[in-house]
């Protein structure tokens, strides 16, 4: 018996000090390296699993305290301590957990005092924050009782029921706000588990998940400590591993009596399992009111995940509960109450994690930081826990630590006496652990060396083929057929900057031809496109005019005699310009010189006729061809008519 | 309240739009531009705004759709997001706590986080609102080139749409996205291909806070309703206690007739 303590002690500290390390690495090297999480997945294991999953797995209080002093069935008394403890460590590790999946932890304080009454967060902290609260004062008690603080307990025994009433209502109003955080995603979480209903759900669950905790807590509890108080033994018998399927009706095996707190184990388990039922009939309404049955019928993962969730949580509890075989059994209950906790904590991972896999397009898995620092805590409320149940009165008026190895007592005199004791004692041991499992933590989750993120899947830039753009995919009349340009190659050998306009001066997308007064509008107002003043100047010095304001004599130039100086009455731009809009060594046959080139058949001209010029410089003589840039093509060039004719067919 | 009207026919991807947005925002360009494949439609926390494309030869801006009703504000906790009279939606590092329910609550995904740093905060597209306030359009509509970004008041750009749409039949589907959809957004599109790639819904799609606000604010009240329930309820538990205590104690003799 004390070896198997002492052994799941060990796991706890193991699994709490690395949850220890990695909260600090966390800390110190930001959420980005340490978690998996991304702009796609913004929340993961911490806030659904540890969070919303854990206090959902904490409901015991509320649950426990609704059956005692609301309802008062004296007969579960005993199991208000151990339920209050519960809650009380759960919420504590759900909010230490909280603490580190926020960015910015030191700012935990913010919603205390910055208030949005429209959020369902916001509403979720405060009632959290509150219940939490709650159990301390209902817990408190058991500390004071320790410390015979007498006037203390007696006032908080007096205030025990509006306690509890404030803390039932406070839990009632919080379990079903986390399943409300979701009811923003209508368009991102998966039809399934999308429902008005999510409020009614989490709350319903959370009660029957609860209150299968308790059980489970206390199976757990007496499996190590008080096994006759659960477990058929008969004089002079062993516990032995559980057995599924050992129930045996009271009485009908003279000298094997049934354990003495199995009647309300099993009335408790029950209890649970009924609301679990109700709670099935709430999922199933539900599927047939929010058009849920198609998604179920489609056979994705999504769909199997969905049922295996129902089964476990409500339907193995509930027939569990149902066969009297498995009705007295522990370990019938105990298969039943870890398969309700399990579905319920799937149910949470469903809603918050598995549920958007389909909308973020990415599986996300936590990091090892994430699974360390998620069971790390978990694993410190259990030690907590087991050092509370040990030294308070609990689990009945006198703690069992007379009889275990405590964990926390310091004896030793000398260093041979430390060493001597550390394998066997307490703290000692813990040193133990932590002195192997720090530098164990730097090996295995140290962020710089394991940087946990899925890689991203690569992205296409708009029409960059590469994230920097270098190289093009070039649409000409956007009617689908593209090719490839080495955009920045081509800049810089036509010389940087000053080539932009090389290629740059041709019709707009879309347009058949653009006209140059597209771009080239209110001509007499100086602008980066059009310099009317320099051009009354160039034209005064082509002309060479004389006089003392030579810009005078240039109207007429370009407009039209006594008329207003529209586009309509002006000379073409082109008939000045031809060089200009064409950057090959030979001019263009322009045919209107008002028009520029369709866009495709400007783009041909562009690079085909500087292809097929500089193919002979180059010493490549297929560089002017078609396939050359239209890769697709290289496969099969009969296929396009206009591709065998060849380039001859440019007008 | 002013607004933008993205037409989709217009948008060439030369990204000065986006050019315009990283300058602005005094970000690193070079950055901005790796950290295009970092996610997958190219916004991140180096990157407010991006171009997509969106179909055959078609191209969108993408970034912060400034709700008219908007579900990041709704949902930040602290109040850390507002929607200004001028119509944006604008992100107050101050009061931030890193919760990152903005980034689940946005139906286009848009609110970006600082993954990498420790002190991280969210990063989104504040359509300039300094700009807006000194009356000048955004860096983006600014910077683009072809027309595509056409900036003034809301209203004015729905009838602008509405017109534009009905001058060129043929050119544009006949929808304003962004005019109903969430209950309407300062950034609007007209397009000829369907755009459901930036992230939009049907038509009919609800404005999110219209999903959760109603809940919340009665929230105080059932929880009052489910404590006097539960004193309701211990109350009659009680005195049914009591009365069978009382039925027992007062008549002894019934007690033996048991027997």
């Amino acid at each position: 018996m004390i070896n198997r303590t002492r052994a799941v002690k060990d796991v706890l500290w193991i699994t709490a000090l690395a949850g220890f390390m990695a909260a600090v690495f966390r800390l110190w090297f930001g959420l980005g390296a340490t978690t998996n999480l991304s702009d796609a997945v913004p929340w993961g294991l911490w806030k659904v699993l540890n969070m919303i999953g854990g206090v959902a797995l904490s409901t015991s209080g509320f649950s426990v305290g609704f059956l005692v002093y609301v309802l008062r069935l004296k007969q579960f008394q005993p199991y208000l301590k151990p339920a209050i403890l519960i809650a009380f460590l759960g919420y504590g590790c759900s909010c230490a957990a909280l603490l580190f999946d926020i960015g910015l932890p030191h700012r935990f304080w913010h919603p205390i005092f910055m208030w949005n009454i429209n959020s369902f967060l916001f509403e979720v902290f405060w009632c959290v924050m509150l219940y939490f609260t709650v159990t301390a004062i209902e817990l408190a008690p058991v500390i004071f009782e320790k410390y015979r603080a007498e006037r203390i307990t007696r006032l908080l025994h007096r205030l025990a029921f509006v306690v509890v009433v404030v803390g039932i209502s406070l839990s009632s109003l919080h379990h079903s706000s986390l399943g409300s955080l979701f009811l923003v995603t209508p368009q991102r979480l998966y039809p399934l588990w999308y429902t008005p209903w999510l409020p009614l759900l989490f709350i319903v669950s959370a009660i029957g998940g609860g209150l299968m905790v308790v059980v489970l807590a206390k199976i757990i509890w007496s499996y190590w400590y008080e096994p006759t108080s659960i477990f058929n033994m008969g004089a002079g018998q062993s516990l032995q591993l559980i057995r599924v399927i050992d129930g045996t009706p009271a009485g009908a095996f003279p000298g094997k009596p049934e354990g003495r707190d199995m009647p309300q184990i099993r009335a408790l388990a029950t209890i649970a399992a009924a609301i679990l039922g109700f709670y099935f009939i709430l999922k199933i309404t539900d599927l047939f009111l929010h058009g849920g049955w198609g998604p179920l019928l489609a056979g994705t993962w999504e769909s199997w995940l969905y049922i295996f969730e129902l089964a476990i949580t409500a339907i193995v509890p509930g027939t569990l509960l149902m066969l009297r075989r498995s009705r007295y059994s522990p370990g019938g209950i105990s298969i039943a109450a870890s398969s309700a906790a399990l579905g319920l904590a799937l149910n949470r991972l469903d809603v918050g994690i598995f549920g958007y896999f389909a909308d973020s397009g990415r599986i996300y898995f936590p990091s090892l930081i994430e699974w360390a620092l998620g069971f790390g805590v978990v694993a410190a409320a259990g030690l907590v826990f087991f050092f509370a149940a040990e030294n308070l009165p609990i689990f009945g008026p006198n703690p069992p630590a007379a009889r275990m190895a405590g964990l926390f007592r310091l004896s030793y005199g000398s260093l041979r006496q430390l060493w001597n004791t550390a394998l066997t004692d307490g703290l000692h041991r813990v040193t133990l652990i932590a002195v192997f499992l720090v530098p164990l933590s730097f090996v295995l989750m140290y962020p710089p060396y394991f940087n946990g993120r899925i890689s991203e899947p690569e992205v296409r830039s708009a029409i960059g083929v590469d994230a920097e753009r270098t190289v093009l995919l070039i649409e000409g009349d956007r009617g689908g057929v593209s090719t490839i340009f080495p955009h920045v190659d081509h800049q810089k050998r036509l010389g940087d900057s000053a080539s932009c306009v090389k290629c740059h001066h041709v019709s707009l997308p879309h347009d058949k031809s653009t006209s140059c007064s597209r771009c080239h509008r209110r001509m007499n107002v100086e602008t980066a496109i059009f310099n009317h003043k320099y051009h009354l100047k160039a034209v005064a010095e082509l002309k060479q005019f004389r006089g003392i304001q030579p810009e005078n004599y240039t109207c007429v130039e370009c407009h039209a005699k006594q008329s207003p100086k529209l586009v309509s009455g002006t000379k073409d731009c082109m008939e000045c310009h031809k060089e200009d809009m064409f950057p090959a060594a030979k001019p263009m046959e322009v045919v209107n010189l008002r028009r520029a080139l369709p866009f495709r058949e400007a783009m041909h001209k562009l690079c085909i006729e500087c292809h097929k010029s500089e193919s002979v410089k180059r010493g490549r003589p297929h560089l002017g061809d078609c396939q050359t840039c239209h890769e697709s093509l290289r496969a099969k060039p009969a296929s396009s008519p206009l591709m065998a004719k060849g380039i001859d067919w440019l007008p | 309240m002013y607004g933008i009207l993205i037409d989709v026919t217009r948008c060439t991807a030369c990204e000065k739009c986006v050019v315009a947005c990283t300058q602005r925002a005094g970000r690193d360009l070079q950055r901005a531009e790796k950290a295009r494949a970092t996610t997958s439609d190219g916004l991140s926390a180096e990157r407010l705004s991006t171009v997509l494309r969106v179909g055959d030869g078609r191209f969108a801006r993408k970034a912060c759709m400034h709700c008219l009703q908007p579900s990041c504000v709704s949902a930040c906790m602290v109040g850390g997001l507002t929607k200004t009279t001028s119509g944006a939606v604008i992100y107050d590092r101050d009061k931030c706590i890193g919760c990152r329910y903005c980034m689940l609550a946005c139906p286009f995904h848009i609110p970006r986080y600082e993954w990498e740093k420790t002190v991280p905060f969210v990063v989104k597209c504040d359509m300039c609102y300094d700009r807006l306030e000194a009356k000048q359009p955004p860096a983006c509509v600014e910077a683009c080139p072809e027309g595509a970004l056409i900036f003034g008041n809301r209203e004015e750009l729905l009838g602008k749409a509405r017109k534009m749409i009905r001058n060129s039949p043929g050119r544009y589907l006949n929808h304003v996205w962004g005019e109903k959809e969430f209950g309407g957004t300062s950034v609007m599109y007209i397009s000829d291909i369907d755009l459901a790639a930036l992230g939009w819904s049907a038509v009919e799609a609800k404005a999110i806070p219209s999903l959760t606000e109603p809940l919340v604010h009665k929230t105080p009240f059932i929880g009052l309703g489910v404590a006097a329930g539960l004193i309701g309820l211990n109350w009659i538990i009680k005195r049914r206690e009591e009365l069978a205590a009382n039925r027992e104690s007062s008549d002894p003799a019934r007690k033996e007739h048991h027997d």
